[in-house]
């Protein structure tokens, strides 16, 4: 059986022009990566922006500082490749982000009341997020849809960390107004 | 300052707690395809010295656009004017289409599928994994060939109004790659067969077939004679290639039953 490497250890013989040592960094990230490209506007050629982003992380190898993680260092080529893909469409980064739920009338109508409103209010709230302004999307999507921190959100997008924060405030206060936290929900975290 | 804080994790909760639920597509297998890319470039990179450090230059810079407009090249295949051109990689029913050059193509000898025979319509029929069309407007094949165990499906005309013809046929699954092609610019239109998008190619091009383990298998590797036709019916993908014009090619696959 093959050892398990680790990142660190696959980069460095990714570097030499180890093709396997590469197949274990892109087996390992192609899942994070799709997501976040799908999530910041890719949509139906999240694809095609992973399989170009692994392509292009391996030519700039050289580029990586050893030691740094190499999930958000990927991430940050994954993001410009969605946003080279969607300025070339010519059209706001405009994927509508939709729930995974059971159709209306199956089993979550049938399901506790509190489901049910669970359910409403998470649909509220994802349509509040498609309504923000492209910026203020990209940010909730890399802190709260992609569990980044501040510090890699800023490494993925690109931007000083000073706008990471304030663009995260203005996009949860343009939240605020439109989503009722759910009372069961604070007794239970609360 | 409390509350502040309050309705802020509240907030950020209920973003989690939805993010958990946003519908995702499942993430594809992408280590064949990206190999696939990188062995590729590896054996150019080896190839470059031979042109001068200048012209490789220049081709390095043309490439690094190219790779900057493979989506792009996705896109205006897509848009309505019905001609574009490509400029990347293009997947179109179970075919692949490519800017540049391929693998050089076999010489010297007949370039064939794996494991290609010839056989007959019942026995194709029974070999393939999909539906065997065949065009009504072409008749019976003067001879089948069955390639791969069967994943490709080749009908051969060698007497017709436009001389020797060959529908190459595949399940038509879209994410399965079978042929990659190898084109140049402003050579693909695309067309409407039978009520779905097909792609209309002038001219010779590469043709390498790509085994379901994701690799181009070399021996397989030839020019193509006149022009192409690809279309889809949903299950089986289908190649027409022949000194053939766009009006009778169409009629063709439309009579495909």
């Amino acid at each position: 059986m093959r050892r398990a490497i680790d990142d660190a250890e696959a980069v460095a013989r990714a570097r030499g022009g180890d093709l396997d040592a590469y197949a274990v960094l892109v087996a390992r990230y192609t899942v994070r990566a799709h997501r976040a490209a799908f999530l910041l506007g890719a949509g139906e050629e999240a694809d095609d922006v992973v399989q170009e982003s692994f392509v292009k992380a391996f030519r700039h190898l050289d580029r990586f500082r050893v030691g740094e993680p190499f999930g958000p260092w990927l991430l940050r080529i994954v993001a410009n490749e969605t946003r080279n893909l969607t300025r070339s469409r010519r059209r706001r980064a405009a994927l509508a982000l939709r729930l995974a739920t059971a159709p209306p009338g199956g089993v979550a109508a049938d399901g506790p009341a509190a489901e049910v409103l669970a359910a409403e209010r998470r649909a509220r709230l994802v349509a509040a997020v498609n309504g923000l302004p492209t910026r203020q999307r990209q940010v909730l999507v890399c802190r709260y849809f992609l569990d980044l921190s501040e510090a890699e959100t800023a490494q993925v997008l690109a931007w000083p960390l000073g706008s990471v924060k304030s663009s995260t405030s203005r996009a949860l206060n343009r939240l605020r107004g439109l989503f009722v936290p759910d009372e069961q929900d604070r007794v239970a975290n609360g | 300052m409390a509350d502040q804080g309050r309705w802020r994790s509240d907030l950020e909760s209920g973003l989690r707690a939805a993010s958990r639920a946003v519908a995702v597509p499942p993430a594809p297998d992408l280590t064949g395809a990206v190999r696939q890319r990188l062995e590729t470039d590896a054996r150019r990179r080896r190839h470059l010295p031979t042109l001068g450090s200048g012209r490789s230059h220049r081709r390095l810079v043309w490439r690094a656009a190219l790779v900057g407009l493979v989506t792009i090249g996705v896109l205006l295949i897509a848009t309505p004017q019905g001609r574009a051109a490509i400029t990347g990689v293009l997947r179109f029913a179970g075919v692949e289409l490519r800017q540049g050059r391929g693998p050089a193509p076999a010489h010297g000898r007949r370039a064939s599928l794996p494991g290609e025979q010839r056989t007959t319509l019942a026995q194709a029929r029974h070999l393939a994994s999909f539906p065997i069309l065949v065009p009504a407007a072409l008749g019976r094949p003067d001879e089948v060939a069955v390639g791969d165990r069967g994943r490709v499906v080749s009908l051969i005309y060698t007497r017709t109004p436009h001389g020797l013809l060959r529908l190459d046929e595949f399940a038509g699954h879209l994410d399965a790659l079978v042929f990659e092609k190898f084109i140049a610019f402003g050579h693909v239109t695309r067309v409407r067969v039978s009520g779905s998008t097909g792609l209309w190619l002038t001219g010779p091009h590469e043709l390498v077939y790509i085994n379901d383990a994701g690799i181009p298998v070399s021996a397989s590797a030839r020019m193509t004679t006149g022009n192409t036709l690809i279309w889809g019916t949903g299950r089986v993908a289908l190649r027409l290639e022949g000194r053939v014009g766009k009006a009778a090619a169409l009629a063709i696959a439309s009579s495909a039953r």
